[in-house]
């Protein structure tokens, strides 16, 4: 049997790894992969809970929100980093310390 | 003539402006130096004599006067006057004695190229004798006692430094100080008789001083229960007393001659001492107006005779000279205390000619005679003798000088001395309080006589007593710079000069009145007539002669009546008589002593040897002054105060005060250290550079730093919630 805790433990080791990764690593995409995971985190967490507390469906639209959000920031991310990438070259986190080129 | 700044001022700025130039040429350029000193002296000379023209035969005559004056200091404020005014004042005794002291200086620096010449510091003498003489014509032709004082202070210093010229010698050294220091306590009166003028008279200028005499403000001004007039006139001749070496300041002018002999020559003659005279002249009507004038006489007798006396055993060539100055000086103060104003003035100019001459003549002994083992000039009589064979020129020129100054007649000293001496004879016959001054000065002109041919006997006559020094006398020293001025000067040791009859008193006519322009023109200042004079700023126009001052004819009976005149003329014949015998037997004794031998110094010296032991202690003046007076007196004091000034004001005042400081210093580097260094100044840094540290980190520009940061914050606040 499945319990909630299972369900937040994978939540939070989902959310400690995205954590890491994108405080430890330099490469933008792979911050992006990060973030990726902590919203997955956090879904996980919506449908847990709302599968064994509130027992409706808000989680579970929440956790559909929260993946159609993750589209649309990868989209635009990912063109934020393509167009850094044209400026600079790089895609190191370090590099972007200005705000205008 | 009109009298400018462009035709008086050059009698004091040439040898003035020659001073300030040789002071910064003389080390490279000293034969340049030499000529232009000389030059200068003589540029004055030549306007000297055409003031001395315009008065004596020009147009200007008896009581004329050129007074001109600019305003020097005004701080007049309100109805208070405060003025001092500059200026210069000419009358006939100005203008003889411009002409005296040019003349002679001109001859003395014409010696001195001559008797300095081979000397280290050749050019440096000039450098002082021009100012020495500047400061003497400038004083002669002051209008005021605080310029006469201000060129007084200068002959001071420029005295104090010839005097010491030969500074290597401790002798010169302490000699100078010696006539510095004891000049200065007649100078201290002289400027508190100056104040003391200032106080009622309100001006310093001779003619107001003499306008106030006659106007009576002096009358009853009291100062102290003293009344002010003689508190003045004391301390005006307090500065001749200093001066003009007078009892009893006389300590410093024997030793004066340490200097270099044309200088002694300048000093004795021409310059410091002549001052003096001139000084009380000036103040004339003053010493009259105070009651001084009995005073004066003693001083100037006591003087006179005392001096007279201190001369007779000594035995150095220049020391003779020395006291007889002393002496000379001494009658010449007693012509101004016998009311005889115009023979003290006559002998203050026959007097410094040929004891210029003497100074010369003597220098050019003693350079020409050379010790043959130290190579020093010779002064002592006792290894001179026999030189008439050898400086045949100055024996002769010393001996007019000598029969000068003995009152021989037909020479300028009889002329003189004979009327100082008729007229001291003349009030000691009216006052009793003048017998005691003419018997001294009778007798010092024994004296006088005696001395003078002593000197002369053992220098040039008998034997030479050190044939080496003799040996090593070579006439051909003597060039024409060292006998031209002699040769002028003993020309005018004849009376004829002076005066037209033998004695100046009308005795026996040489030649005509008009020969006696030196009676004629000098008088003493009547105060009356300086009541309502005419002041003049320069450039205004000069009184001339005419209106204000008929030309003066020679007058025998000097404005007396025809009774008292033969009384005066009576007794001046008597006196004249008496000078005559009086010289001739001083001379006459002389050279039974020197010459013929048969009157034995020794027995005199054995006879009156108590006497004989304080003359040649100087009658222990030096030692009343310097044992008692400075080492019993102001010694001690000296030390008492020195002992308060190391003793308590340096202890505890000074080093107090250092050791108050000290602590401070520490108290005050401590809280430097400490508060300020460490504290505020580091610690400000410190902590900016702390902030910074935290700020710098914090703000590092790495974003994913910041995420951490929030991280942390989050995890923190979440641990709280947990905890909570």
């Amino acid at each position: 049997m499945i319990t909630l805790p299972s369900y937040l433990f994978i939540s939070f080791v989902l959310f400690i790894c995205g954590l890491v990764v994108m405080i430890a690593r330099k490469n933008i995409v792979a911050i992006m992969l990060g973030i990726e995971l902590i919203l997955n985190a956090a879904a996980l967490n919506f449908a847990a809970y709302t599968k064994f507390i509130n027992q409706n469906l808000d989680g579970h639209i929440i956790s559909l929100f929260i993946i159609v959000i993750a589209a649309a920031e990868a989209a635009v991310g990912l063109a934020i980093v393509i167009r850094f990438y044209q400026i600079k070259e790089s895609i190191h986190i370090d590099d972007a310390t200005q705000l205008q080129s | 003539m009109d009298y400018t700044v462009m035709n008086v001022a050059p009698i004091v700025l040439l040898p003035f402006f020659a001073f300030v130039l040789n002071s910064f040429i003389v080390k490279r350029f000293t034969t340049l130096a030499v000529s232009i000193s000389c030059g200068a002296i003589f540029g004055s000379f030549i306007f000297a004599f055409r003031i001395f023209k315009d008065f004596v035969f020009g147009t200007y005559a008896t009581d004329a006067y050129v007074h001109k004056f600019f305003n020097w200091i005004d701080l007049s404020f309100g109805a208070e006057i405060f003025k001092i005014n500059m200026g210069i004042y000419i009358d006939n005794m100005t203008a003889v004695m411009l002409l005296m002291v040019t003349g002679v200086a001109t001859l003395i620096h014409v010696f001195s190229s001559w008797y300095m010449h081979d000397d280290a510091r050749y050019g440096r003498f000039f450098v002082y004798m021009s100012l020495f003489t500047s400061a003497m014509l400038g004083l002669v032709l002051s209008d005021n006692l605080l310029s006469v004082f201000i060129f007084w202070e200068l002959m001071g210093f420029c005295s104090y430094s010839l005097i010491g010229f030969y500074y290597e010698k401790e002798a010169a050294g302490n000699a100078s100080v010696k006539a510095f220091m004891t000049t200065r306590v007649g100078d201290v009166f002289f400027l508190l008789g100056i104040l003391a003028l200032w106080s009622v008279v309100g001006s310093v200028t001779f003619v107001d001083i003499y306008a106030a005499v006659a106007a009576g403000k002096f009358e009853g001004v009291m100062a102290l229960g003293i009344p002010v007039i003689t508190v003045a006139a004391f301390s005006l001749f307090m500065g001749t007393i200093g001066k003009s070496a007078q009892f009893p300041l006389q300590v410093w002018l024997p030793d004066a001659m340490q200097g270099p002999t044309p200088c002694s020559a300048l000093i004795h003659a021409a310059t410091m001492v002549a001052a003096g005279v001139y000084l009380s002249l000036r103040a004339y009507p003053l010493m009259e107006a105070a009651g001084m004038l009995p005073y004066i006489a003693y001083i100037g007798a006591i003087t006179a005779f005392g001096a007279a006396t201190i001369a007779l055993i000594q035995t150095d060539i220049k020391a003779v000279l020395a006291y007889s100055t002393i002496s000379q000086l001494g009658y010449m103060v007693l012509g101004i205390g016998v009311g005889s104003y115009n023979a003290a003035f006559m002998h203050l100019i026959t007097h410094a000619i040929f004891k210029a001459c003497l100074f010369l003549a003597a220098g050019s002994v003693i350079h020409s005679l050379h010790d043959p083992h130290t190579h020093a000039g010779v002064q002592e009589m006792p290894r001179m003798g026999g030189l008439k064979n050898k400086l045949k020129f100055t024996w002769i020129a010393m001996w007019c000088c000598t029969l000068a100054i003995s009152g021989i007649p037909f020479f300028s000293g009889f002329v003189s001395k004979d009327r100082i001496l008729g007229d001291a004879l003349l009030m000691a016959l009216s006052n009793k309080w003048y017998i005691a001054p003419t018997i001294l000065g009778f007798f010092a002109a024994l004296l006088t006589a005696f001395y003078m041919c002593r000197m002369m006997f053992l220098t040039f006559h008998g034997q030479p007593r050190d044939k080496e020094v003799y040996d090593h006398c070579h006439e051909e020293h003597l060039t024409w710079n060292s006998n031209v001025p002699l040769l002028i000067l003993s020309v005018f040791t004849l009376g004829i000069w002076f005066s037209g009859s033998l004695t100046g008193q009308g005795l026996v006519k040489v030649a005509g009145d008009r020969y006696e322009w030196f009676q004629t023109l000098i008088h003493e200042p009547v105060p009356a007539k300086f009541a309502t004079h005419r002041r003049q700023q320069w450039g205004s126009e000069d009184i001339k002669s005419g209106a204000n001052f008929p030309r003066a004819s020679y007058d025998s009976n000097h404005g007396l009546s025809e009774e008292e005149a033969h009384h005066v003329h009576h007794i001046h014949h008597i006196g004249a008589i008496m000078s005559i015998i009086i010289a001739f037997s001083g001379v006459f004794l002389a050279f039974l002593m020197y010459v013929k031998k048969s009157v034995d110094p020794g027995w005199w010296v054995s006879t009156f040897s108590g006497w004989y032991k304080s003359l040649k202690n100087k009658y222990y003046f030096d030692d009343l002054y310097i044992g008692v007076l400075i080492q019993k007196g102001l010694l001690p004091f000296n030390n008492l105060l020195a002992a308060f000034d190391m003793g308590v004001y340096d202890r505890y005042a000074v080093d107090g005060w250092a050791t108050v400081n000290r602590v401070m210093y520490k108290f005050a580097r401590w809280f430097d250290d400490l508060i300020v260094d460490t504290v505020a100044v580091d610690g400000t840094g410190a902590s900016v550079r702390l902030f910074n540290l935290v700020l710098r980190t914090v703000q590092s520009g790495k974003i994913q730093f910041y995420f951490l940061i929030i991280v942390f914050v989050l995890a923190g606040y979440a641990w709280k919630l947990v905890i909570n």
